[in-house]
């Protein structure tokens, strides 16, 4: 299988001389074309970080991270930017849609921003939004849409592009339970019908349960690994929250 | 305690206050100067009319309470922008148990901070500036600037800390009524309120657009047909069909350039075209009374400034025209008397016993009206534009004429040479001919004037220019008949032209002006009942100046002043939107949208937002000083310099808001 994303010994530091802080403490890992991968962890534990990190919002300590065989550290900001808009799509909890465009022209400015064809920009987006069933809503504004419907229409920026990498960060945050369940089969959908590589940061078990493999970070480094293989859903559930439990999270993070 | 933080408050938002500071400090700047003309010692010269200055402090007095008014109203609106954007601190406050009466104690402190700086920088610049007004002051009255010392009006101070702390107070009752009327939880969310968008039905603004185009083009119509000679009601009808036109244009502006970008995929496709298009036109959408407003005070300054510099510029062209003569005087001839000494100036001089110098070159000289008039002789070759402006003040006038040896007599004073005329020939003289056409025109057309069925030949192909008296009193033209002409004469008056001699100009200036003062009272009426009048030509240069000084000093005033508070509202508009699409231009930045298109968004933003008002304010100008053209003749010297005024302070004003909002959406 091939590889889209390694992770090599990053480390991550916050503060000076005096007092460190290490978000991230040497975490490791690689990602395959068509993997559906959950970061976990209690607030604190630098998931947060390393998704910065992977996403170039971010700069490493040191380590390296790789990407489509793309060392992203070394790259330049004019690069990064250029790399961030074509290799990568992001999800963000808060929708971060421009609540001043219409859905149809949120998901474009993604492609427009590529300098892609006029007619590809078109056919693109009713492809997309055909997948992720929001073809109804594309000429509205953010504002007239549900939650659900407007966290499916930033998906759909960000899969429009289709990006080497999907990044996702609390996706379901400000959902509620019905609309969190439709996202995440839609995410399902992606990973399994086109094949869309998928990195989601969460703390809810529920919504990680998608997912075929969960590393759980605390404190800066990888506490655990959990791999779904053939279990169902309920059963990966149950060894997410045996999992959480000894991480020590709260009550509130089992839930 | 709370002077502390209102202390460290201004410090922290300095950049939120440099704004408001700048336009605060501006506004005081001009206040002060403006105020501070009448004590400007360039002016004081001037004392043989004294009426016209207190004419000019009155009229700046007057101007100057319209501006507080134009002023405050524009910091109120810089203050609105300003405490909008503290809404969340000041609910903090409220959350950690501050009371209401403390927050205010915070506000009323800081702004005093901020009245008292910006008052105190203000008038410093002022101070500054309004030496240069001197200066400025006295190139125009013509003033030499020997006597030039620097001034401090304690009067334009007085009046300046009287005028501003009085907004001051209004500003902070303002604030007060703020802080009062809203609940704590929209003060700690005012920051994530998203603006509504105005979903408007695209046929309706179609329809608007048209309308407005349809009102701004009649309005244009009326006004180039007519002029400001229209009646004041069809005038009025005009100003309001424009104002309206204007408004509907910016209301329906933001669909329609919607609309149209949108059938162009090319360009609505490409880069972030889109985000900049939503942008500008949700902030035409939310602003447009602004916008209105704003394009009707560019309207109006480019208007002012303009007409401002030609008025000085014409007067100095019109002076050196004009000033063949050091004095003019003349008798209107009374056709009842019955003694023809009566109507004689040289005798009615003798009679009130004045008396020419040895070295005093004069000549005296008749001017006699014919039997026809100038709308006889003319009325074929007048423009339509020339004929309104004529009817009123020459047409029915019967035509002046001049004996071939009077004029010689004048000719010869300024030392130019004398003219032969034959018996059945004429001469025309004017200097109006570059102005009206009329005449040059009649002359290429017609070689002969019959008068009373005798044939006259025109013997010169263009208009002489000479002047006959000095300025204000010259004829249209004149008609120099031969001497022995034996048709119809009426005598209109009795004459006579003085020049100076270059070593006694000061005696001779001082006993003409005296003597003519002396006449305006009517002193000498027990003498002889004659009505005689005279002016010198200084007396004419200070009129003039002093009026052309008003027409300045008042055009800039405004002008600057609604320059400044137009580009301040601009200014403060986008910066204040800015920091409310922060969060806008974070999402771009996180899809992958780079530094440099980020950049760009945002300069196009401005170029448009700063440029349209002005491109419609221009437009109308361009049609309403047409409109007006009879009244100045432009030169390309007025115009640079008041369009470089105009483009240095838009200019200025647009970068800095262009920095700025690139500043926020860095720093962010």
């Amino acid at each position: 299988m091939q590889n889209i994303l390694s992770v090599e010994k990053i480390e991550k530091y916050y503060g000076n001389k005096d007092s460190i802080t290490k978000a991230i403490d040497n975490i490791s890992f690689k990602v395959d074309k068509g993997e559906f991968l959950g970061i976990m962890g209690p607030s604190g534990s630098g998931k947060s970080t390393l998704l910065n990190c992977i996403s170039t919002i971010d700069k490493v300590t040191t380590g390296k991270i790789i990407i489509n065989n793309k060392d992203i550290t070394a790259l330049k900001s004019k690069a990064l930017e250029k790399f961030r808009c074509d290799e990568l799509g992001f999800i963000f909890q808060d929708f971060n849609l421009l609540d001043t465009l219409t859905a149809y022209e949120n998901i474009a400015l993604a492609l427009t921003i590529q300098k892609r064809s006029i007619k590809q920009i078109d056919s693109l987006i009713n492809i997309v939004a055909q997948k992720l069933g929001i073809s109804e809503v594309l000429n509205k504004y953010p504002f007239q849409l549900s939650g659900g419907q407007k966290q499916r229409v930033a998906s759909a920026r960000a899969i429009v592009t289709e990006p080497s990498l999907i990044l996702a960060d609390e996706p379901t945050g400000a959902l509620d339970s019905k609309s969190s369940r439709m996202l995440l089969d839609s995410f399902e959908k992606l990973n399994k019908e086109y094949q869309s590589t998928i990195i989601m940061v969460t703390h809810d078990s529920f919504t990680a349960s998608y997912a075929h493999r969960i590393l759980f970070i605390k404190d800066g480094r990888i506490f655990n690994e959990l791999v779904r293989g053939n279990d169902t859903r309920k059963e990966f559930f149950n060894k997410i929250i045996e999992v959480v439990t000894l991480l020590g999270g709260d009550v509130s993070n089992v839930l | 305690m709370f002077s502390k933080i209102a202390i460290n408050n201004v410090k922290r938002s300095f950049r939120d206050y440099s704004i408001y500071f700048l336009t605060l400090t501006l506004a005081v700047c001009i206040f002060y100067s403006f105020n501070s003309i009448d004590s400007q010692n360039a002016l004081l010269e001037i004392d043989t009319n004294p009426i016209y200055m207190s004419t000019l402090s009155n009229l700046i007095a007057g101007t100057s309470v319209f501006v507080s008014f134009v002023l405050g109203g524009l910091i109120l609106y810089a203050n609105h922008f300003l405490i909008k954007k503290r809404k969340k601190e000041l609910g903090i406050y409220m959350t950690l148990g501050m009371s209401k009466g403390s927050i205010s104690k915070i506000l009323i402190f800081e702004a005093l901070i901020i009245g008292l700086f910006s008052l105190i920088v203000g008038i410093i610049l002022g101070i500054i500036m309004s030496q240069g007004i001197s200066v400025l002051a006295a190139n125009i009255l013509e003033v030499d600037l020997d006597r030039y010392r620097f001034i401090i009006s304690t009067n334009a101070i007085i009046k300046s800390c009287v005028y501003f702390g009085i907004i001051y107070l209004l500003v902070m009752m303002f604030n007060q009524f703020t802080i009062s009327k809203h609940r704590l939880i929209d003060m700690l969310n005012a920051d994530k309120k998203n603006e509504e968008l105005k979903l408007k039905n695209s046929f309706v603004s179609v329809l608007i657009f048209i309308v407005s185009i349809t009102l701004i083009v009649v309005a244009y119509f009326r006004v180039l047909k007519t002029g400001l000679d229209a009646e004041n009601e069809a005038l009025i009808a005009t100003i309001v069909m424009g104002t309206i036109g204007t408004l509907l244009f910016f209301f329906s502006l933001s669909s329609i350039v919607i609309h149209i970008v949108q059938t162009s995929k090319s360009i609505y496709l490409k880069d972030i075209n889109i985000f900049v298009l939503r942008q500008i036109s949700n902030k035409i959408n939310t602003n447009f009374l602004s916008m209105t407003l704003i394009c009707l005070m560019l309207f109006l300054t480019i208007s002012m400034i303009f007409a401002a510099f030609d008025i000085k510029g014409m007067n100095d062209r019109n002076a050196s025209a004009n000033s063949a003569f050091d004095a003019t005087a003349f008798l209107i001839a009374d056709s009842k008397s019955a003694d023809p000494n009566e109507n004689d100036i040289e005798f009615y001089l003798n009679k009130i016993n004045f008396k020419f110098e040895a070295y005093e070159k004069h000549t005296f000289y008749n001017e006699y009206k014919l039997n026809f008039t100038i709308a006889d002789l003319l009325a074929k070759y007048l423009t339509e534009q020339e004929s309104v402006t004529l009817q009123e003040n020459y047409m029915d006038d019967s035509v002046t004429a001049i004996k071939i040896s009077d004029y010689n007599s004048i000719m010869e004073l300024t030392g130019q040479e004398g003219m032969l005329l034959q018996e059945h020939e004429i001469l025309v003289v004017s200097n109006y001919g570059q102005f009206i056409t009329a005449l040059p025109e009649f002359m290429k057309h017609e070689k002969k004037i019959m008068i009373e069925n005798e044939e006259y030949a025109i013997k010169n192909e263009l208009p002489i220019e000479a002047n006959i008296k000095i300025t204000g009193g010259n004829k249209f033209f004149y008609l120099i008949i031969p001497d022995n002409f034996n048709g119809y004469l009426r005598l209109e008056s009795s004459n006579f032209n003085v020049i100076y001699d270059d070593d006694f100009v000061k005696q001779s200036e001082e006993k003409f002006s005296h003597l003519f003062n002396l006449l305006d009272d009517n002193t000498y009426r027990d003498i002889s009942p004659a009505f005689v009048l005279g002016k010198t030509m200084k007396q004419l240069k200070d009129r003039e100046n002093v009026g052309a000084a008003m027409f300045v000093f008042l055009g800039l005033f405004l002008g600057l002043i609604f320059i400044i508070s137009s580009s301040a509202i601009m200014a403060l508009q986008q910066l204040s939107d800015a920091s409310d699409s922060l969060n806008r231009y974070k999402t771009l930045r996180k899809i992958g949208v780079s530094e440099q298109l980020i950049n760009k968004a945002i300069l196009r933003q401005c170029l448009v937002y700063f440029l349209l008002p002005l491109s419609l304010a221009v437009c109308h100008s361009l049609v309403g000083l047409k409109a007006v053209s009879y009244m100045f003749s432009f030169h390309y010297s007025s115009v640079i310099v008041s369009s470089l005024l105009l483009v240095i302070i838009y200019t200025g004003y647009f970068y800095a808001t262009y920095a700025g909002i690139k500043q926020i959406v860095k720093n962010q």
